[in-house]
């Protein structure tokens, strides 16, 4: 029994390396290019997979160009609000959805669905020219705007829901609980790990948002990380290691943020067993 | 507030009113920020539009007509049900075994999980460009390793599985944490219980795990299928215009881009939007319907 | 019942905080706005080429210095560039100051979207019409109004690398050579082994490349009040059909390979041994080891019969908006950026070749380890980028089916004759 659960454990490592690798050849590749000269970045013959000198120019160089605080400023303020609003709206409405009867919702829920079907790129001019209405141009109001509310966020927290045992919600009603009382105290927080993976989510697309930050925030001081990158790969050609050097930089917020929300799914197994 | 006098229908009216309440800032935003916008265009479908959006003439079913007759639009149709027919099953169920195997308690399972991630985070231009790397025929990593000289993003028989691979690679990390999180919101008793009866490994995960992570599969398989039809960015930012696999890659929504913004001929676009959104809406009805067979909700 | 009381306490205190929260969003605005530009002080100037930005913002300090205006210079991508003047136009805010370009500006000064500078031109001490080439000027005329002030021109060259051209013996591109010259040579210097090819030209690689022979060879492509096309003309037909040659003797790389490197990528990376590149190429090229070392320009060949030296060239022009609440400042910010001193400045610090008479020179010693100069010789015989209201359309239509001849499932002939009526098809809808 013993060794049979060992080879288990080392075939799903194997496996598990595997994928890893897959993974991470693309950003092997990103690191390494970012070490290299401009001219070893683009060269063919010989193949170089390895920089001949280890150099950090282009992370200067990048460093020095962008102004990487107030960039990570801005995204992180995006990132937040959106996170925040997405969270909040889609969680309330996500229960009601799932769990209340009322006249009307059927019709509402298909709007959210609508809403999904619809490729984002016909929003960007009607929106565009809202914000500007506003006044809102080059703004972090602007930047969140397209997120205040989430279609996909409602359908991910309806599921979440929807998953959760009844009788739980009829003890508590039975308790003498009202409506906000058993989504506040009982139901929200159980749904607890769809609302991380949904701040995940949110924050990875905000991240990673290009059109809409791109035309709506122009200004030098309001640029988002994805739209600066954007900015430096130029029309016409690419400076490679800048490009990879300031990808490697744009992206270590991110990651951090992800393992930091990481920690809640193993507490969330943590605490699984005395959910119910 | 006043105890009503039949509970049945306090109740009854305290679901209303606190379910609007509930829904009615997610409503407001929807309909302003898009459903507004999508009438417009669907609007907009049935014009020659004019200019900046002024002088537009209404032409009827004509964008219609020309849009049945259009090679281009069917094969754009075409290529986007190939692509999602690729990208979808395949990266559900490497990231569904994934999950799994994760979710067990195992050394190095943090790290695992963050470097399946790492795609979703890294910017699209970077992605993009790398990619074209790995791709490209004549100084791309892949060909150099396999020692063929592919043209893995430029032939029109190989470049959309090239773009599926893409859009693979990108997608497990997303796929991946939402079934993690449903495995989260799974009791852990009921695998106790199991065990107790005897029942391991695919036993397990078969009788319990599939039909208790059944809403979560559905969630993935809905908002994936509807993403996959929308493929955009990887295809605008991976093939050049010049490339002569284009017009056998190129999704429906690219078409859109091309005519509503390239060549300003939104009238047209829109009625290319029209027909992805028919498209979505019969595979979403579609699923919403056949749920009732395999999702279990509690 | 307290219960009830504290969730509804709470609840509200989550609406209030996700309200505050967007409020709060919204404060971040009005201080932007403050000193953003938004009430009419600084001045926002958009443009979608980075390797200008530096130079133009320098020449915009002058003007601070100068007058007293302000303004930020905010570079957007091309695509985004117009999906963001396109979404300004429909109705939302635009940039007070723009470039305009000639595949769009007919739209735009059509609409009146632009601010029409008619008046304030023949009033200027500062800019002078006359001073411009005609052409240009044109670009950005509308019913005799002007609605641009001509901001640089560019015209094309020859690439070549010198240490291909040694190996195989080859004299270097001169003002002797024709395009039957180029044709011959490019053979010659393809290697059988596919490490090395003569030439790069793609299937879009239109105004850089087979616009040019087009011309040469007495051709068009689109007539001179632009309402038919010009591609089924023999002359057009005969100018294209040297690509057919070059395609048909081997002498570029394949379709597939230049669609995913381009020519300029092939000629730094030393895979080919000639291509053409128009000036605003110079910016990046020089920032180049390897071509700094290996490669040069000459003027490009000639048409044998016509003896006609043809580049096609083009030039972006100044605009602002119509609605634009600093219209005042944009047109002098405009005005200066059209006048002799900046057109001057711009050349000199390399940032492109200028629209005003004879300010170009100078532009020509921004990367001495070329012969830019030939850049400027070429200006002897321009045409203008051929366009009219839908080029983008027919541009796209043509390299399609451009497409097909690469691959080789179609004659140059065919396509060509192809590609007219399709043209004369759209041009009739405009």
């Amino acid at each position: 029994m013993e060794a049979k659960k060992k080879i288990v454990t080392a075939v799903i490592h194997l496996a598990c390396i595997l994928v890893s690798i897959t993974m991470l050849i693309p950003f092997l590749w990103m690191v390494l290019t970012a070490f290299k000269s401009v001219p070893e970045s683009t060269q063919v013959d010989p193949f170089i997979i390895f920089p001949t000198v280890w150099r950090t120019e282009a992370f200067s160089v990048v460093m020095e160009n962008m102004n990487f605080l107030l960039l990570y400023k801005n995204t992180l303020l995006l990132i937040f609000f959106r996170v925040l609003c997405a969270v909040l709206t889609a969680t309330l409405a996500g229960y009601a959805f799932a769990r209340l009867n009322f006249k009307g919702k059927n019709f509402m829920f298909s709007m959210v669905l609508f809403q999904m079907m619809i490729p984002s790129q016909i929003f960007i001019i009607p929106q565009y020219i809202m914000v500007s209405k506003i006044g809102a141009l080059n703004s972090i109001f602007g930047l969140v705007f397209p997120g205040l509310v989430t279609a996909f966020g409602t359908f991910l927290l309806k599921q979440a829901y929807m998953t959760l045992p009844k009788d739980l919600e009829e003890a508590a009603r039975l308790d003498g609980c009202n409506i906000p009382q058993t989504f506040l105290f009982i139901m929200a927080p159980l749904a607890r790990s769809s609302m991380v993976a949904l701040g995940i989510f949110t924050a990875v697309f905000a991240f990673k948002d290009l059109m809409w930050p791109m035309i709506v925030n122009t200004e030098k001081d309001m640029l988002t990380l994805s739209s600066a990158l954007a900015k430096m790969q130029g029309q016409y050609t690419t400076n490679f290691p800048q490009l990879m050097a300031a990808s490697l930089i744009a992206c270590l917020p991110m990651i951090v943020i992800y393992v930091i929300f990481q920690k809640q799914f193993i507490e969330g197994i943590a605490t699984s067993g005395g959910k119910l | 507030m006043a105890k009503p006098k039949k509970k049945v229908t306090s109740q009854e009216r305290n679901e209303f009113i606190w379910g609007w309440i509930f829904i009615i800032p997610t409503m407001l935003g929807l309909i302003i920020l898009n459903i507004i916008p999508i009438f417009q265009t669907i609007y907009q479908s049935f014009f020659k539009t004019g200019d900046f959006g002024r002088g537009n003439i209404f032409v009827g079913l004509e964008n219609y007509q020309k849009m049945f007759g259009d090679s281009q639009v069917w094969q754009a149709l075409l290529n986007t049900v190939k692509y999602a027919l690729m990208e979808v099953p395949v990266s559900i169920i490497i990231s569904l075994v994934l999950a799994v195997l994760l979710n067990r308690k195992m050394k190095g399972r943090s790290v695992y999980r963050t470097i399946m991630f790492l795609p979703m985070v890294a910017a699209p231009a970077a992605v993009a460009m790398v990619w074209r790397w790995l791709f490209n025929s004549d100084f791309g990593l892949l060909n150099h390793v396999l020692g063929t000289k592919i043209n893995w993003i430029s032939s029109p028989d190989i470049a959309i599985y090239s773009i599926a691979v893409i859009g693979i690679w990108s997608i497990i990390g997303y796929n991946m944490v939402l079934f993690l999180s449903g495995l989260q919101e799974i009791p852990g008793d009921y695998y106790e219980a199991a065990s107790i009866d005897g029942a391991t490994g695919f036993k397990q995960f078969w009788h319990i795990t599939c039909p208790l992570l059944s809403p979560t599969i559905f969630f993935v398989l809905i908002t994936r299928i509807i993403g996959a039809l929308q493929v955009f960015d990887l295809i605008f930012m991976v093939m050049d215009r010049a490339n002569p696999a284009l017009i056998k890659t190129q999704s429906l929504v690219y078409l859109f881009y091309e005519y509503s913004f390239r060549q300003k001929n939104q009238g047209y676009g829109s009625a290319i939007v029209v027909l992805l959104l028919i498209l979505i809406m019969l595979v979403t009805v579609f699923q919403m319907v056949g749920q009732k067979k395999w999702v279990h909700y509690n | 019942m307290k219960m009830k009381r504290v969730s509804a306490l709470l609840m509200c205190a989550v609406m209030t905080a996700s309200l505050a929260a967007c409020g709060g969003g919204e404060k971040g605005t009005a201080d932007g706005a403050a000193d953003g530009g938004g009430n009419g002080e600084k001045l926002s100037v958009m443009i979608w080429d980075n390797y200008q930005e530096p130079g133009l913002k320098e020449i915009i300090g002058d003007f601070t210095e100068e007058t007293g205006i302000e303004a930020e210079v905010q570079v957007v991508q091309w695509n985004e560039y117009w999906t963001l003047l396109e979404a300004g136009a429909q109705g939302g805010e635009m940039p007070d100051v723009f470039w305009m370009h000639s595949n769009e500006s007919q739209r735009y000064m059509s609409n009146e979207i632009l601010l029409d500078l008619t008046d304030k031109a023949a009033d200027s001490e500062l800019v002078d019409m006359s001073k411009y080439p005609e052409e240009i000027k044109e670009l950005y005329t509308y019913d005799g109004k002007v609605y641009g002030i001509p901001k640089d021109i560019d015209t094309i060259a020859l690439w070549y690398n010198k240490t291909m051209f040694d190996e195989a013996g080859i004299a270097y591109p001169d003002e002797t050579w024709t395009w039957d010259t180029l044709v011959e040579n490019a053979k010659k210097l393809t290697k059988d082994d596919g490490s090395q090819y003569g030439i790069a030209i793609r299937n879009d690689t239109n105004q850089e490349a087979y616009y040019n022979m087009v011309y040469d060879m007495g051709g068009e492509i689109i007539s001179e009040d632009r309402k038919t096309s010009g591609y089924d003309n023999p002359d057009t037909i005969k100018g294209m059909q040297y690509i057919e040659k070059l395609i048909q003797d081997g002498s570029m790389p394949s379709m597939e390979t230049m669609s995913e490197n381009g020519p300029d990528v092939l000629l730094k990376s030393g895979k080919i041994a000639m291509s053409f590149h128009g000036s605003w190429m110079v910016s990046t090229f020089k920032q180049e080891d390897y071509l700094k070392e290996n490669c040069d320009c000459a003027v490009l060949p000639m048409g044998k019969e016509s003896q006609r030296r043809v580049s096609i060239y083009n030039g972006l022009g100044w605009a602002a908006a119509a609605n634009g609440d600093n219209t005042e400042n944009a047109w002098k910010l405009i005005e200066y950026l059209g006048s002799e001193k900046a057109q001057q400045k711009q050349a000199e610090l390399g940032v492109t070749m200028s629209a005003w008479e004879g300010t170009s020179d100078t532009w020509a010693a921004c990367a001495p380890e070329f012969n830019l100069k030939v850049y400027l010789d070429m200006r002897e015989d321009m045409v203008v980028r051929p366009y009219s209201r839908s080029t983008v359309t027919w541009e796209n239509r043509a390299s399609e089916i451009f497409k097909d001849v690469f691959i080789g499932n179609m004659s140059m002939e065919d396509a060509c004759k192809q590609i007219a009526k399709e043209m004369n098809e759209t041009l009739a809808e405009e």
